[in-house]
């Protein structure tokens, strides 16, 4: 009898607890996507709701009801790409991947860090995106898609001018350079000067939207900076650089365990 | 442990508004 009673009390913060990891998972895997926005909208619509439900708001209510019945049916349709890819990384089991080992990461900066110094030697720009726990798989699609090891030969080879797929930037997913050639979305900070170029825009862009750290070679003057949070942090030597990309990814890495 | 609380703290913020919202919801709808 007891044992039934603690069950009744613990059963609403079970239930709670277990819907609130589906609901945190749902967000975490649409972050950084169009749908993000759309999903932010349906949230506060939810509260309305709710809200009209307790205040006895009928019309409202009716209106709301109205609304969400539409809605779903219009998301389907709207969403259909990003729903597609969605099942399609659920049945890849990548959504489930999140551990990547502290050498693994370790490897990956230096062979980054050792790219990005010789596309500033040779003032050839360069923007490569390293993915976090918000997954880049639109931009990723937008590209060429490569899915070799991170290699900093194969980095600089991309960057060339001569290379057909120079334009755009790279996406580097864990240990793998998962695409060139990607479109990111331009930063809206108005306070930007107006001499800032599109690729220092691109950071910062995708930066705002995702938790994406973000390397960046001017193609101008060969400053290498570093962009994350829809901010730069300024990079002095590669030593400083291995140092910053150390601390954003390893540490963010243990975080995600 | 407090890593793992801190990280993407607003996302878990909304996931829980919209856990207790739909609880309330669907046992309201229960109850009455």
């Amino acid at each position: 009898m007891n044992l039934l009673s603690f069950w009744s009390t613990v059963k609403p913060v079970f239930e709670i607890l277990i819907l609130w990891w589906i609901f945190y998972r749902i967000l975490l895997f649409f972050q950084g996507t169009r749908a993000f926005q759309v999903l932010k909208g349906i949230t506060y619509l939810a509260i309305l709701f709710l809200v009209a439900q307790l205040l006895g708001f009928h019309a409202l209510n009716w209106l709301l009801k109205q609304f969400f019945a539409i809605f779903i049916l219009a998301m389907v349709i709207l969403f259909q790409q990003e729903l597609r890819q969605g099942l399609a990384r659920l049945g890849r089991g990548r959504f489930f991947n999140l551990f990547v080992g502290e050498s693994e990461v370790i490897a990956v900066i230096h062979e980054l860090s050792d790219a990005v110094f010789k596309l500033s030697e040779k003032k050839t720009g360069a923007i490569i995106a390293i993915e976090r726990e918000a997954k880049l798989t639109t931009y990723v699609e937008s590209g060429v898609q490569i899915d070799a090891i991170v290699n900093a030969e194969l980095i600089q080879s991309v960057f060339k001018h001569e290379s057909p797929i120079h334009d755009g930037g790279v996406v580097v997913c864990g240990q793998r350079f998962a695409a060139a050639a990607c479109l990111f979305p331009l930063t809206e900070n108005q306070n930007l000067s107006k001499i800032i170029g599109t690729r220092h825009r691109a950071a910062l862009g995708l930066t705002e939207h995702t938790d994406a750290v973000v390397l960046l070679v001017s193609e101008e003057t060969g400053e290498i900076s570093v962009a994350c949070d829809g901010k730069f942090i300024p990079v002095t030597g590669i030593e400083r650089l291995q140092a910053i990309l150390k601390d954003l990814l390893i540490i963010h890495t243990k975080r995600k365990k | 442990m407090k890593d793992f609380l801190t990280a993407s703290l607003p996302l878990k913020i909304i996931a829980l508004g919209l856990a207790i919202i739909t609880w309330i919801y669907v046992h309201g709808e229960v109850v009455r």
